[in-house]
């Protein structure tokens, strides 16, 4: 398949009301072309409504839906260049491979050699030519998911939807899916929107993420940006581990500091200088602190071992510092302490991130 | 979006304009008038002068509107399609208050035309952005809300209105408790009350122990279960209290055979004594109709539990066992209370059925009179009291519908049961011993009595008179079938079957509409649609029937005595069943096939005829057999309905019954039956081989 046109899609003050329940506050977001963003949120944060509004099987309450340079708010699904990959998949179970894949062809009236051939390229991109003739519930769980992804690229969209595309599948199919999904994407270079509830699946796939809330945007960024800089508490522990302590500002400017306890670290996140000498909140992410014996020079702060578990290539601890459990990630091979031990928590950046709007 | 809509308007000709086209040609073209002795029977005046064009009368309303439409002067105003669909609603309420108004009973142009007004109001309602601006759905649900209104709510309002007012028009509320504390009605009620709750308890107890039996003490009698379950509907109203009859009646074998052992010269009295049994009429009354209900319903309450009792997971049962609870406290603690609902639901469901039960009190009530059979007396022979017949049929539906509403509300929603993807393992625990042993008995013993009743149903057509003379004769059947083709039972059996086949196709259609538009969309006056459809499940038969009478033996709808009015009835009393078979399909079907189709550049009208038919079609072909075979049954809606012309099978055995005629009734009644297997069976057939083609 060749490398297609892509689009931008722009939402604009959307708002969606499901009677009286508003599911979507008034959304603005920007999808760069040719990226794959990711809509990332608990269940009713309203991220599969947004993919549904794009794809035209909701319209918005209010506000603008732009494809490209078309405003296409009252348009309805099958008005709109785009295509969707299911959850369910949703192949049709009356047809064949073939004759789903080439569904949409044949509503638009496209001759019958003309579709066999681009829906033998379609299958063979997805690696299942020669499938054509089978029925779905003769395909497995990894092949059925390759054929909703072939039937949704034959169209060569503008902009391909996926909603929660992996979350029938088990984890290892899942991962070797997701690398498939992404490099598809890229060689096509189509403006994909997908959705999940998974962080991981999130991180790995995405060129930006967009993390929602309770209908709104929490943030949007790219997957580094939003692990290592979480504007707000929930972002941070939305996106991984964190544990959360107060720290006072001790330095403003472009590398901040702040104080924890006895110890003061560095952020690599800018800080406008009114916040110098305010308590805050700190997102720590677990593998920037490290244990250290209690005799170590070291600045730390004091803790004591309260589980431990060993998962491989890790150890993970949580510890009691003060009246707070913190829980830290430590390589294998490092020093090893015991349940009920006294130790001492170093920081070490990246991983330390301030929280202030 | 600017230029989409540019495009549109742009185009040709409007769809609205083409419909106002074609209605004007049906004005043209077609009678406008009601023709008294139909398209067929009227000559060739009564024809041209039902014309629109040859008498002033209401189509000029129509003619006017639809010259309007086919130019659109206004086309290019903003609140063009505002207009469009205010001007096309109004002309169409307009129309039918005209006409009735001015007692002028309209045709089937007049029928035609205020179809496409309704598609030109549907067009414009889809522009105003009603069902995402969908013109094929919308058209849809307009269609089904008009048909509603006109064939549901219009004819039971009318009930009401004869009760409340009299014919000058006067309201008088006091007329309907004048009516309600007459002499009897209060009696009626009581009766049909006490018969509804105790004939819900005994086929309860009985479909309880038979879903037990099956399910949980043994699997030999899955075949039994089968046809035990197909037995409600394939059995014609009448035969099996008939049946009963020849059993347990005056001159039935149980009389028979206990005089010829204890009566007058009695095998076991001595001669010279007059012995101590005579014979006696104890079937007729309460006792006789709890019977036969009871035989009725069981079924019915049969195969909602054995439901219920198959889908409970074995699991929880384990799970009670392995917390050290015996097998006695499991079930009583555990699967009973699972069961509950269900319970409830069979019990609510056979009293519905016993209040709008027709055909077996009307054989076996004796003086035992119900609402149901109350309705029909009020008004066939001398007395033709209306009033009389809508206040008792007003009394039947508020309980059919209390009923049916704690059913739904109450119950509905109290459902343990989840089915999910996911096998369950395990194994049920043993039921308990007084369980197993209550239920086995009760259902081998119900079993044997149900295989007696419906032999001697068999069996009653092949003797010359039961209980008098039992010398085997063909001659019920010669009768019936063998005068040649004009004669007997012929006109009334083909004209089932005829009327049947019309109706069923469509019953199926509005119902799987139904289900469809109520399930997957959502728009303004969904709860009207949703509440007036669900209501049709809980309407008794005689309700329809007397609601029928009244609507439309008037203009504007004159239709009574026709066929049409038959197959119209039919489709509203059996629409429930399509309704009830799309509903439980379209669950099955995930919703995102339909919107992978409309990403996939389908159009909705596209999509229905791609994706969601073709997915439909067992639930479509099941909905259209039981329909028809439905139809064959009804009788109680009906029975006002028909004329010398329409006779049916139901009311041609209801007249032999009438005339006591039992050897002929229960053979034309086995004959029904033999046809509906055979109906039931050949589909079966067929749809069963192309599913396999499938595959």
């Amino acid at each position: 398949m060749n490398k297609q046109e892509s689009s931008k899609v722009q939402l604009s003050g959307v708002v969606k009301k499901f009677g009286d329940n508003t599911v979507l506050h008034g959304i603005d977001l920007d999808i760069k072309a040719g990226s794959l963003t990711t809509l990332l949120g608990p269940s009713g944060c309203g991220k599969t409504t947004i993919l549904r509004l794009i794809a035209g099987l909701e319209l918005p309450t209010s506000g603008k839906v732009i494809l490209g340079d078309e405003d296409v708010s009252i348009l309805s699904a099958s008005q709109r260049d785009v295509a969707m990959v299911f959850q369910s998949y949703a192949l049709f179970p009356h047809m064949t491979v073939g004759q789903n894949v080439g569904y949409g062809l044949k509503m638009q009236g496209v001759a019958k050699d003309l579709r066999t051939q681009r829906v033998k390229d379609a299958l063979d991109s997805v690696g299942l030519d020669g499938f054509q003739k089978r029925f779905i519930d003769q395909m497995s769980g990894g092949q059925q998911q390759r054929v909703a992804v072939a039937r949704a690229l034959i169209l060569q969209p503008k902009v391909m939807l996926f909603d929660e595309p992996l979350s029938n599948l088990d984890s290892k199919l899942r991962r070797q899916m997701r690398e498939d999904i992404r490099r598809l994407q890229q060689d096509l270079g189509v403006t994909s929107v997908y959705v999940t509830h998974d962080q991981d699946e999130a991180l790995a796939v995405s060129d930006d993420v967009v993390v929602m809330k309770d209908g709104e945007i929490a943030q949007q960024g790219t997957p580094k940006e939003l692990y290592l800089q979480p504007n707000s508490k929930f972002v941070a522990t939305f996106m991984g581990d964190a544990n959360i302590v107060e720290g006072k500002v001790v330095a403003t400017g472009e590398h901040s500091q702040l104080s924890i306890d006895s110890i003061t670290v560095k952020t690599d996140k800018p800080m406008p200088a009114e916040y110098m000498d305010k308590t805050i909140e700190i997102a720590i992410r677990p593998e920037a602190l490290s244990l250290t014996a209690t005799d170590n020079s070291v600045a730390g702060l004091p803790v004591t071992i309260l589980t431990k578990a060993y998962i491989g290539a890790a150890i993970e601890y949580s510890v009691q510092w003060h009246t707070q459990e913190l829980f830290l990630v430590s390589a294998t091979g490092n020093q090893e302490f015991n349940i009920g031990d006294d130790a001492k928590v170093f920081i070490t950046p990246p991983g330390i991130a301030p929280i202030f709007t | 979006m600017k230029q989409t809509q540019n495009t549109r308007s742009s185009h040709p000709i409007d769809p609205r304009s083409k419909w106002a086209l074609w209605g004007l040609l049906a004005w043209a073209i077609i009678p406008w008038k009601g023709l008294e002795y139909g398209l067929f029977e009227s000559s060739f005046s009564e024809i041209l002068h039902a014309y629109a064009w040859s008498s002033l009368n209401t189509s000029v309303l129509s003619l006017l509107v639809f010259v309007l439409f086919l130019l659109r002067p206004w086309r290019s105003l903003p609140k063009a399609n505002l207009l469009d669909a205010v001007l096309s609603l109004g002309t169409f309420v307009g129309i039918i208050f005209t006409a009735a108004v001015l007692k002028e009973s309209l045709g089937y142009s007049a029928a035609i035309q205020l179809t496409f007004l309704l598609f030109i109001f549907s067009l414009a309602l889809a522009r105003l952005g009603f069902i995402q601006g969908d013109p094929f759905m919308t058209t849809a649900i307009v269609v089904i809300m008009a048909s509603i209104t006109i064939f549901v709510l219009f004819p039971i309002s009318t009930v009401f209105s004869k009760v409340l007012y009299l014919e000058d028009g006067t309201f008088t509320p006091m007329a309907f408790i004048k009516n309600i504390t007459s002499f009897g009605v209060g009696r009626t009620l009581m009766n049909s009350l006490l018969l509804a709750v105790t004939v819900g308890l005994s086929s309860t107890f009985l479909g309880l122990c038979f879903s037990l039996f099956t399910v949980r003490i043994t699997k030999r009698f899955k075949g039994v279960a089968r046809i035990f379950s197909m037995l409600p509907i394939v059995t014609p109203p009448f035969v099996i209290g008939l049946s009963l009859i020849l059993i347990f009646g005056r001159n039935g074998t149980i009389n028979d055979g206990l005089l010829a052992l204890f009566g007058n010269g009695g095998l076991f009295i001595p001669s010279g004594s007059e012995g101590w049994f005579h014979r006696s009429a104890y079937i007729y009354g309460f006792w006789g109709i709890f019977l036969a209900q009871t035989l009725s319903f069981t079924p019915i309450c049969f195969m909602l539990l054995v439901g219920m009792v198959s889908t409970i997971n074995p699991a929880v049962e384990e799970a009670s066992v392995t917390m050290r609870a015996s097998n006695a406290q499991t079930f009583y603690h555990v699967t009973f209370p699972l069961l509950r609902p269900g319970i409830a639901n069979a019990y609510l469901l056979a009293v519905i059925s016993s209040l709008a039960d027709f055909g077996n009190p009307m054989v076996l009530g004796g003086d035992y009179d119900v609402l149901a059979t109350e309705i029909y007396f009020s008004i066939v022979g001398a007395q033709l009291d209306y009033a009389r017949a809508a206040t008792l049929g007003i009394l039947l539906l508020s309980f059919s519908l209390l009923a049916f509403v704690i059913q739904r509300q109450w119950i509905g929603k109290k459902s343990y049961v989840t089915v999910t993807g996911k096998g369950s393992g395990g194994y049920f625990q043993p039921l308990p011993a007084l369980v197993r042993r209550v239920a086995t008995t009760v259902s081998l013993s119900w079993m044997a009595f149900t295989a007696v009743l419906y032999g001697s149903i068999l069996l009653g057509g092949f003797v010359v008179n039961w209980g008098a003379n039992y010398t085997p004769t063909l001659a019920h059947y010669e009768e019936l079938w063998a005068r040649g083709i004009g004669y007997g039972a012929w006109p009334s059996y083909i004209t089932t079957l005829k009327f049947a086949a019309i109706g069923a196709p469509l019953t199926a259609l509005m119902g799987l509409m139904i289900a469809y538009v109520t399930t997957r969309k959502r728009f303004v006056g969904r709860g009207v649609v949703d509440f007036s459809a669900m209501i049709s499940f809980a309407i008794p038969g005689t309700v329809i029937g007397i609601s029928y009478v009244l609507a439309f033996n008037t203009a504007p709808i004159l239709i009574n005595g026709t066929a049409i009015i038959i197959i119209i009835s039919f489709i509203f009393k059996n629409m429930p069943v399509g309704i009830r078979s799309g509903i439980s399909a379209l669950s099955q079907i995930d919703k995102s096939l339909e919107e992978a189709s409309l990403t996939q550049r389908a159009s909705s009208i596209r999509t229905i005829f791609t994706i969601v038919l073709p997915l439909l079609r067992p639930a479509m072909i099941s909905a259209i057999v039981f329909s028809f075979v439905k139809s064959m049954t009804t009788v109680s809606a009906i029975i006002f309905l028909v004329t010398a012309d329409t006779q049916v099978a139901t009311t041609y055995i209801m007249g032999r019954v009438e005339d006591g005629d039992y050897g002929q009734a229960i053979s034309y009644g086995s004959v029904l039956i033999v046809t509906m297997l055979l109906v039931i069976l050949l589909v079966e057939k067929l749809v069963g081989r192309s599913r396999i083609e499938r595959a």
